[in-house]
């Protein structure tokens, strides 16, 4: 009985079932599927590649999560600090957001022996950190003038 | 008891020829190891700066240092388990283990970042 009523139809049961509520593009974009449903296996060093270049994103999000917390917490010389370490985690959530997504869709190129799709996102990390490098060093020196 | 048996692995699994020149199995083994170290550390550094805005929110840290920790343990076994498969000809792609670090990740440095507005909006 009380498994009936939970069980609707507008309760998903599986997370099949919770991607069937979004719209198709977004759940093509978000949930890529898994890699080895297409194509033909690569060669295992390039595998590995993928596998340690997506390990590398993750840690590279785990740093920047890091040093935002940091920023949040331990600065206090000057007013507005704060959003300088909440840019850091906004990249730092991007970053560790996309990469699985990333890791997929290379494997399925490699798979497929198509040519892998470039990304954006070492440019936008690159702005966002020189940005908030730039902002910090001026608020810096701001404050041990003003100080 | 000698340790020498476990030291030396699982007969089966121990490669018997020269395989993998470049290392690529083990740089990628210590790949994971140093993914987990920074999983551990972030969860810690997280407890540290939560633990001054609200007991609860720690819990997000210890689930983060929990699961590195899994994932350092789970890095050595696997990539002792890989041996045997890849001097075989298998594929190593490990679909779930990239999706639950992933995830996890992405849910942590969620979290972490919403305690952190809330600290800052509520002044804390």
């Amino acid at each position: 009985m009380y498994p009936s009523v939970v069980h609707s139809k507008l309760m998903p049961r599986s997370t099949e079932d919770l991607q069937s509520y979004l719209p198709p593009q977004f759940r093509a974009r978000v949930f890529v599927g898994d890699p080895r449903d297409h194509g033909d296996d690569p060669d295992y060093r390039f595998t590995l590649a993928n596998e340690r270049t997506f390990l590398a994103w993750i840690r590279t999000s785990l740093a920047l999560a890091a040093g935002g917390l940091g920023a949040v917490t331990i600065l206090n010389d000057f007013p507005g600090e704060e959003v300088l370490g909440l840019g850091l985690l906004a990249l730092s959530f991007l970053t560790a957001a996309t990469s699985y997504r990333r890791w997929a869709i290379i494997e399925k190129s490699m798979r497929l022996s198509q040519p892998l799709p470039p990304s954006k996102l070492p440019l936008l990390m690159g702005i966002g950190v020189g940005l908030v490098s730039v902002v910090a060093a001026v608020l810096f020196a701001f404050g041990s003038v003003g100080g | 008891m000698s340790l020498s048996p476990w030291l030396a692995g699982r007969p089966h699994n121990r490669p018997d020829e020269v395989h993998d020149s470049m290392l690529q199995q083990e740089r990628t083994a210590l790949a994971w190891e140093r993914t987990a170290f920074a999983a551990i550390v972030a969860g810690l550094l997280y407890i540290r700066f939560a633990s001054d805005w609200h007991p609860l929110l720690t819990l997000i840290g210890f689930g983060q240092v929990f699961f590195g920790g899994g994932l350092l343990i789970w890095a050595g076994y696997h990539y002792d388990e890989l041996h045997g498969p890849l001097r075989a000809g298998a594929s190593p792609v490990h679909p779930t283990a990239t999706r639950a670090v992933g995830w996890v990740t992405t849910v942590f440095i969620g979290g972490a970042t919403v305690a952190a507005v809330a600290a800052v909006a509520l002044g804390l």
